[in-house]
């Protein structure tokens, strides 16, 4: 028989849930506090809003943007195409770089687990933690100014992605087949190159796509720094004061990503 | 009796029938090897013409393995010890979440108009937000940084518009994507008995990718940040700032401290982004 | 002399855990088509897989052709399972690559590395794998990809897989657990066939009882990783089965 003091009373559970609301509500007050003191901090305070103006004068400055210039465009295409080269070796190379990372990054290959998969791991991260800039700064200080350093950053960049998911793939494989290849008197390379390889190939093959894709958007600006490319151009045409240079320059590049993403998608077709 | 050493020979008993079979065949084989070799000497062409130093690349690796032991080490810690850089760190981590705010809000309803099927007009809202969402994610974030500084001037508000951009680009495609998967039948629903628009989202379409959507938020945050180091470059405000003029001085101790912060920061908030998105997980 | 002799077999999964197997013994002869049966959890998958060593056991022997198979080492024991063919529940095909292909890397453990990266089979393999193909009804489907096919289809392609090692003892792994009944007959009935003109005992991890009965000459029965009967199909009665299967009665 239940006493009085073991059985909940509506009073008991509205007290709870107003408690729960009230926390709730405490919370999204801090963080709308959170936002509104940032906002003032960082946009109010720190802008100089004289500089900028009134809303027509921003509209005047945007204005200047509008425009083609058509002089430029033939002076387009050989960056244009350096930087399409760009991606693409770039992600070629990221991908030879990554057969090692993702052997060692995949727990059910990895050779010696205790040493090998944490240094993929650490690589995997500090590839995708470094902006694509600062791989380039860094290249370029190593190798000179040029394409071969952008075509570096890229790499250095697209480690981290192409390793993570094609580790991830590895580790998901169906490992029936390699149960099969081992019962029959496989090797271990023959294990990989019948059992693993086929299953993971499409997979890696769909990630190298996908990050070749960023990749054509990532080349675009390594000129800013030196390293090749239509990021040069827009660079030069920025200090020159030439907007309409720089518009065209942008409709370059959004160009080039159509093409890009064009090309995947028949890619991915013919893959499947 | 056979022994272990020596298999059994079946083809004792075989047919001695003489049987075709060839691996390449035409012209499936041919278009495969054919578009294969086109696209290796695509590279090799690609290589030539960026002038590329194959036999460099070896000692590159040296070269660079100098350059970082040299130059770069030891990193200048008491550079970044400095409070106006420490500011600064601030700064990006604001820009950062503030941008990913505003951004996301922003994408949710783009994500709304251009997710064909639940789209309020198809035939000019679904393809003008596709386009916005396109073009926002074409566009490469130092590109809007650039852009937002010459119309504004330096400082955190250029910083923060252009990690706006970036982030509607990056959340807005995959909120969409959610969207388009939702289970059709609720929308239904909705759409039957009378509701507008707005109502068959928030009632139809939004309970159901809730959850989704808020560990894409989490996920943009994280990438957000990324990009917030770096627009300081171009004056956009935060840690990107110190980098640039360090990288101009040629100050290489210091850059490298620098860069040691950055990949801290990054580090950090993607562990937090991480844990985030399994606490999410988890609580569905 | 018996091509398999299995004494006193036991196995654990764990160094301190439960026995799978508690001390198994039978033989194979030349032309033997063995079946194991039993409940569920009895041990027999353990059985079948201890025989290659997929499993390890913990103790007892096992002699393939006088061989003791549990003191190879790890380049012998790939040598030696050379020549165990098997053949699997879920087929264990390598799904994206052709049927032909398939059949072919039956002989990878004859084929030296170079060879196997880029898929390079003599021509006598070719031939035997066709010929093979051709006799597990397959003459059709060799280039197609091994998922494209049905179930009982795959099942054939791992027979001939299996037959290509050329093997001197089959084992299967309840070979038509996922093939419905007529196509499951049809199966056991090939591999009674090839394994009879090609000489090659079969030790058989079955469910169905039935299955068990027509096509096998010579029965174990587990219980618990015990052996509760072995010996010819005939003498198998309902108290046998009973005895055998009476966990699942409870």
């Amino acid at each position: 028989m239940p006493n009085s003091s073991s059985v909940l009373t509506v009073d008991d559970i509205v007290r709870v849930r107003r408690k729960k609301q009230a926390v709730q509500f405490s919370f999204y007050l801090v963080l709308i506090g959170l936002v509104l003191w940032s906002i003032q901090a960082t946009i109010i305070n720190d802008t100089d809003w004289d500089r900028i103006g009134s809303l027509s004068d921003i509209g005047n400055s945007i204005s200047h943007f509008i425009g083609i210039d058509f002089d430029l465009i033939p002076d387009l295409l050989g960056p244009t195409i350096e930087t399409f080269m760009i991606a693409c070796i770039g992600t070629l190379l990221g991908l030879i770089i990554c057969i090692p990372a993702m052997w060692f990054g995949a727990l059910n290959v990895t050779p010696y687990k205790p040493v090998t998969y944490p240094i993929a791991r650490v690589a995997m991260t500090l590839s995708r933690s470094i902006h694509e800039i600062v791989w380039a700064l860094i290249f370029v200080s190593a190798v000179g100014l040029g394409a071969f350093a952008g075509i570096l950053a890229i790499a250095a960049r697209s480690l981290g992605f192409i390793a993570k998911m094609s580790a991830e793939a590895i580790e998901n494989i169906d490992d029936k087949p390699v149960e099969a290849i081992r019962a029959m008197g496989g090797s271990q390379l023959q294990v990989m190159l019948y059992a693993i390889l086929p299953q993971v190939m499409p997979v890696i093959l769909g990630i190298v796509i996908f990050e070749w894709e960023i990749n054509i958007r990532r080349s675009s600006i390594l000129g800013l720094v030196g390293a090749g490319g239509l990021g040069l151009v827009f660079f030069r045409q920025m200090n020159t004061f030439n907007f309409p240079g720089v518009t065209t320059v942008i409709l370059a590049i959004l160009g080039l990503i159509l093409i890009g993403e064009i090309a995947s998608h028949f890619a991915r077709k013919a893959m499947i | 009796m056979t022994t272990p050493e020596q298999s059994q020979d079946f083809s004792a008993q075989g047919d001695n029938v003489h049987r075709e079979w060839h691996r390449f065949k035409y012209p499936g084989s041919l278009i495969k090897y054919g578009i294969f070799l086109g696209v290796l000497l695509f590279f090799s062409y690609s290589v030539h013409y960026l002038n590329i130093p194959l036999e460099r690349m070896l000692g590159m690796f040296g070269r660079l393995g100098d350059v970082l032991s040299n130059r770069y080490y030891p990193p200048d810690l008491e550079y970044i010890a400095d409070i106006d850089y420490l500011g600064a760190i601030i700064e990006t981590i604001q820009m950062a979440y503030l941008g990913a705010l505003f951004g996301i809000i922003i994408s949710v309803f783009l994500g709304w108009f251009s997710a064909y099927n639940v789209s309020p007009s198809r035939a000019f809202i679904y393809p003008v937000a596709r386009l916005f969402a396109m073009s926002c994610r074409s566009v490469h974030e130092m590109i809007w940084a650039i852009l937002f500084v010459t119309i504004l001037g330096f400082g955190m508000l250029p910083g923060v518009l252009a990690l706006t951009m970036f982030s509607i680009g990056f959340a807005g495609k995959l909120f969409a994507e959610e969207i388009e998967s939702v289970d059709m039948g609720q929308v239904e629903a909705i759409r039957a008995m009378g509701g507008s628009h707005l109502q068959v989202f928030v009632f139809g379409v939004f309970p159901q990718v809730r959850v989704a959507f808020t560990g894409i938020a989490i996920y943009t945050w994280d990438v957000a940040f990324r990009a917030a180091t770096v627009v300081g470059f171009v004056g956009a405000g935060g840690m990107g700032w110190y980098l640039k003029r360090n990288v101009q001085q040629i100050e290489t101790e210091r850059t490298a401290a620098i860069l040691i912060t950055i990949i801290a920061l990054v580090v950090i908030s993607e562990f937090i982004s991480a844990w985030a998105r399994t606490r999410v997980s988890k609580a569905k | 002399m018996a091509i398999l002799e299995v004494d006193n077999l036991r196995s654990k999964y764990t160094f301190s855990g439960p026995e799978i197997l508690k001390g198994i013994s039978f033989q194979v002869e030349e032309d033997d088509f063995f079946a194991i049966i039993g409940p569920s959890g009895a041990g027999k998958s353990t059985l079948i897989r201890c025989i290659n060593r997929l499993i390890e056991p913990s103790s007892g022997s096992i002699k393939l052709h006088g061989t003791d198979m549990l003191s190879l080492k790890a380049g012998e024991l790939r040598r030696m399972r050379r020549h165990i063919g098997m053949i699997f529940q879920e087929f264990n095909l390598i799904n994206r690559m052709s049927v032909m292909d398939n059949v072919l890397s039956g002989r990878l453990g004859y084929v030296g590395s170079l060879r196997s990266i880029f898929r390079v089979f003599t021509n006598k393999d070719i031939q035997c794998a066709l010929e093979l193909l051709e006799r597990v009804g397959l003459k059709d489907h060799i280039d197609k990809r091994a998922d494209q096919l049905s179930g009982g289809q795959r099942q054939r392609v791992g027979i001939a897989r299996a037959l290509m090692q050329e093997p001197n003892l089959l084992l299967l792994d309840e070979p038509t657990s996922a093939l419905d009944p007529k196509i499951s007959r049809e199966v056991m009935g090939l591999i009674r066939t090839m394994a009879t003109e090609l000489k090659v005992p079969v030790l058989c991890n079955i469910h169905d009882v039935q299955l068990a009965k027509e096509f096998c000459n010579k029965i174990i029965g587990l219980q618990d990783g015990m052996k509760m009967f072995d010996g010819p199909t005939e003498t198998l009665d309902q108290s046998n089965l009973d005895e055998i299967y009476a966990m699942e009665v409870l």
